[in-house]
């Protein structure tokens, strides 16, 4: 069975005054149809970029290459910018980080709506209406008929996150890009739109690639996850298997970091990854992780890293065995996670 | 409560004024070595104005000694000479080396025009950019600094001073007072101040807001002292970059009030006159139009140039 | 909104009002104006009779009210020169002059629009380069130059052009052209950096996820944007025109306000001038008001605060 969406060794690189910046450099995933892919990564590991480099949205002195990138079939990077364009909004939508920002002030929200509507499928202008109206009550703004005339700032920025995320939908695309989806949100408000993300996507069949740096939000939504740092993927696996057995000594870093309530001591101190994240600028040979790593050795920071399959579907790049973890402190840590 | 006041014995005065004297020096050494002369040699549109504007300047300083004809003398057997290029052109024209930039409908030597011509056009642009920035600086400065109706007052008179059609003020006042030069800086400069109060004022409130500025507030220094030496420095920068707009402005000026015939007085040799003698020829010297409309054209063109050169150079770091 | 377009419609009529005092105060507080009516040749009695029958031995503040107060009925005075009333002399110049007002702005509209959008959409290249250069020259060149020059070639060389009087619709191409090009270079620049900005924002990002076209992203969702600045400009830059067309019109001898202004001047006629310099800087004002109120109902921010 084929994959909706296939990337095969991705690369990003942006020449800038001082060197190339290569921020994305070789990654590989899948995601099937129905089934959802979280990216999860700190601020400046590529995550974004790699969504955009999807969608053929990078700024054109940015150069994007893959052994392969297919959607559907189609080899995306053999596309003129015509073609793709048929294909965004149509049958891949993304939703964007800012809602505040993210939607044009000078036209009202069902202007927006229909826009994507009219585009794709023609048809009239009333019924690109309706579906919007339709659209919006499905992502529960209520009074969706008096919002249409509305204007983007006259809505709160969950609103305008539901509104996005209606138009995304409007014509029902079969991939979902999200970009971080509820950083700029209230915590409250966050829950609600990662529920209803879920919610439409089962019901729509769609597949979604949630970008996002907090693990809460993996656990809560992801089907399958890629880690990501430096521009690599380090893991990936099932949410169950990078969760139960996380194998990367950064995944293990980053589950480490979070706090487990009930069992943080007053004054111990909270778990961190020491160092900084490499600079992108240039090549970087070997592990980009081993400066970091408590288990780095000298042949780490030369040479290609070798993939170890842990498990069908699970792998993590790695030059060393990942030790086995303790039964009962992944226990506890998936029940915290749960309760995210 | 004792002053901190050192009273100086009479003899250590005269090493306190030579130790002074060394402090500029090096005050001015450090000055040099942090201006950005790498930078400018590769501003190109700059280094050209920068050049241009010089030696036109200087031009315009020798213009008595170098002139090789008095620009005033009539020489009615030799007027509507072409210049020295229509030689090569048409075989019967007079065009000689004697007059190489022609002669016009009286027989005065255009070149020589032209260089005196270049005094008047510096003069005045310099002048009436001085005073017209010297009255939009101190109402801009105090808008900014003191806000609230001082503000309200000076964007008042701002408003209305840009509602004024400047050009018709300009000439019924030359019209009703005579041309003479003072006159012609004193209108322009009363006229040309407006975008020095607006961005003084902008400034000087980005200024102001900064920490030191309020430190020596809170240390009670009086308010013209921390205009003069707060303040002021800071919006040196912004100063002189609107000198050069304004100046390029007053020189455009001139030339239309003098074409016009409410400017400079002939026989003075202002370039906005010799494009109205020029204008009456136009059919059959068509030359006589290029000439001082290119010089207004070149010397407009070196200054914008220089002043936005300065504005790139003094621009803060960082915006690309 | 309302709350804002009331106090500026009041700081317009402040400014009008102080206009007012300064153009009356302009042409009627320096030189005696019955001279001036008299002319060289006159009798000292002479003069003293035109003062007593123009009313200029009223102190000058009595003097400001009545013809304020005539101002405000409509009556501006009358010519001294034409013997016919300001009103109706400024009136039959005045649709010459927006008219070239009018097509100059069009004409600058024209050019620096597209230009400035292309430049902004190939930011850095050879095109973006001679925009740049061209808005460089243009601001250099003095305005009757560029229409000399622009007579020489047209009328003299060509042959196409008129090169004075508007007997058609031909007498008014160079007039525009040489009025409007001098407002081109500002509006092509706020063009080119309000759509530079613009075409960063993320709303811009979103519309291209959309998969609509280039010219719908850069148009419908750009320009749309970047274009407020542009048109308060505009209608600033229209108002210079109409008060800086006197030079234009002299050269071209077009029969517009301008052009009446400097004959007045030359020949003193003093209750023309003032006129002219109020009426013009109350146009001014107005356009000013209404672009301000433009820019404010073009904006939904704004208009539906």
């Amino acid at each position: 069975m084929t994959a909706l969406l296939e990337v095969t060794d991705l690369r990003v690189s942006i020449p800038l005054e001082d060197g190339v910046l290569n921020p994305v450099r070789g990654i590989s995933f899948k995601v099937d149809k129905g089934e959802t892919l979280c990216i999860v990564g700190e601020s400046g590991c590529g995550k974004s970029l790699t969504s955009l480099s999807l969608m053929r949205l990078l700024p054109t002195r940015a150069r994007t290459s893959a052994g392969a990138l297919r959607f559907a079939g189609k080899d995306l990077l053999a596309l003129s910018e015509r073609e793709m364009n048929a294909l965004r909004g149509d049958r891949m939508a993304m939703i964007f980080q800012e809602p505040m920002t993210s939607l044009n002030p000078a036209y009202t929200i069902g202007n927006q709506l229909a826009e994507v509507y009219l585009r794709h499928r023609g048809g009239t202008a009333r019924a690109a209406h309706e579906r919007a109206i339709h659209l919006l009550e499905r992502v529960g703004v209520t009074g969706a008929a008096e919002r249409l005339r509305q204007y983007p700032h006259q809505l709160s920025g969950g609103l305008r996150q539901r509104v996005m995320i209606a138009m995304a939908l409007m014509c029902e695309p079969r991939l979902i890009i999200a970009d971080e989806p509820t950083t700029a949100l209230d915590v409250t408000v966050q829950a609600q739109i990662l529920r209803l993300l879920k919610e439409l996507q089962r019901e729509m069949g769609m597949a979604m690639i949630l970008i996002t740096h907090d693990l809460g939000v993996v656990a809560r939504v992801a089907d399958r996850v890629a880690v990501m740092y430096a521009g690599q993927i380090v893991e990936s696996g099932t949410a169950r298997q990078v969760f139960a057995e996380p194998s990367h000594p950064y995944t293990r870093g980053l589950l480490q970091c979070i706090p487990i309530p009930g069992q943080v001591q007053p004054g111990q101190r909270l778990g961190a990854i020491p160092g900084v994240v490499p600079s992108l600028t240039g090549e970087l040979a070997g592990c980009a992780f081993a400066n970091r790593c408590e288990l780095a050795q000298a042949e780490c920071r030369g040479g290609a890293i070798p993939d170890r399959v842990k498990a069908p579907l699970h792998q993590y790049r790695c030059r060393f065995e990942a030790p086995r973890r303790a039964p009962q402190a992944s226990a506890s840590r998936d029940s915290a996670l749960a309760a995210h | 409560m004792h002053s901190l006041q050192i009273p100086m014995a009479p003899e250590a005065s005269m090493a306190e004024a030579q130790s002074r004297w060394w402090l500029l020096l090096r005050r001015a050494a450090v000055v040099l070595r942090q201006w950005p002369w790498r930078r400018m040699s590769r501003n190109g549109g700059f280094m050209f104005g920068l050049v241009v504007l010089l030696s036109i300047a200087a031009i315009a300083a020798l213009a008595p000694w170098i002139a090789p004809h008095d620009p005033l003398v009539q020489d009615i057997a030799n007027r509507r000479v072409p210049p020295i290029w229509y030689q090569w052109f048409s075989e019967d024209s007079n065009a000689s080396w004697a007059h190489v930039l022609g002669t016009d409908k009286l027989g005065r030597d255009y070149l020589s025009r032209l260089m005196h011509g270049a005094r008047i056009s510096l003069s005045i642009g310099f002048s009436a950019a001085l005073i017209s920035g010297i009255i939009g600086t101190v109402l801009g400065v105090c808008a900014g600094y003191f806000g609230g109706r001082v503000d309200a007052l000076v964007s008042f008179i701002v408003t209305t001073r840009l509602a004024l059609p400047v050009v018709l003020v300009a000439l019924a006042i030359v019209a009703l007072h005579g041309s003479s030069l003072p006159v012609l800086i004193l209108v322009l400069g009363l006229l040309l101040w407006d975008r020095f109060a607006v961005v003084m004022r902008s400034v000087t409130r980005q200024v102001a807001s900064l920490e030191y500025v309020t430190a020596a507030r809170a240390i009670g220094c009086s308010t013209l002292r921390i205009i003069l030496t707060e303040i002021l420095p800071n919006v040196m920068n912004a100063f002189i970059v609107i000198v050069t707009i304004e100046m390029a402005n007053a020189i455009l000026f001139e030339a239309a009030l003098s074409f016009l015939g409410l400017g400079v007085q002939p026989p003075s040799p202002s370039w906005g006159l010799m494009l109205a003698e020029a204008k009456e020829d136009i059919f059959f010297s068509p030359w006589m139009i290029t000439i001082p409309g290119t010089a207004l054209f070149v010397l407009v063109l070196a200054i914008n140039l220089f002043g936005d050169g300065i504005r790139d150079l003094t621009a803060p770091k960082g915006r690309s | 909104m309302w709350m804002y377009s009331f106090k500026r419609v009041l700081m317009g009529v402040c400014v009008m009002f102080a206009i007012s005092m300064l153009s009356f105060g302009l042409t009627n507080a320096a030189t005696d104006p019955a001279q001036a009516i008299a002319g060289s040749g006159a009798t000292a009695a002479d003069i003293e009779a035109i003062r007593l029958a123009y009313g200029f031995d009223k102190p000058v503040v009595t003097r400001y009210v009545t013809w304020l107060r005539g101002a405000l009925n409509g009556d501006l005075g009358e010519s001294y020169r034409q013997k016919r009333s300001v009103v109706s002399v400024i009136m039959e110049r005045l649709p010459v002059t927006m008219i070239l007002g009018g097509l100059a702005l069009c004409f600058a509209l024209m050019l620096s629009i597209p230009l400035g959008i292309f430049a902004a959409l190939h930011p850095n290249t050879w095109v973006d380069r001679i925009s740049m250069a061209l808005a460089l020259v243009g601001q250099a060149m003095p305005t009757f130059w560029f229409a000399l020059l622009g007579i020489v070639v047209f009328s003299v060389g060509l042959g196409w052009l008129p090169a004075s009087g508007v007997s058609d619709w031909r007498g008014y191409v160079l007039p525009a052209m040489a009025l409007g090009y001098y407002a081109t270079p500002t509006l092509m620049r706020l063009t080119r950096s309000g759509m530079l900005e613009v075409l960063e924002a993320d709303y811009i990002r979103t519309a291209r996820a959309k998969g609509l076209s280039r010219s719908t992203v850069v148009v419908k969702h750009a320009l749309r944007n970047a274009v407020l600045p542009v048109v308060s400009v505009a209608a600033v830059q229209f108002g210079y025109m109409l008060g800086g067309s006197v030079v234009i019109e002299t050269i071209f001898a077009l029969p517009g306000v301008g052009y009446l202004a400097w004959e007045s001047i030359s020949l003193a006629d003093l209750p023309v001038v003032q006129a002219i310099l109020l009426v013009v800087a109350v146009i001014y004002v107005l356009l000013t008001l209404a672009s301000d109120i433009l820019n404010a109902w073009l904006d939904p921010r704004v208009r539906f605060a």
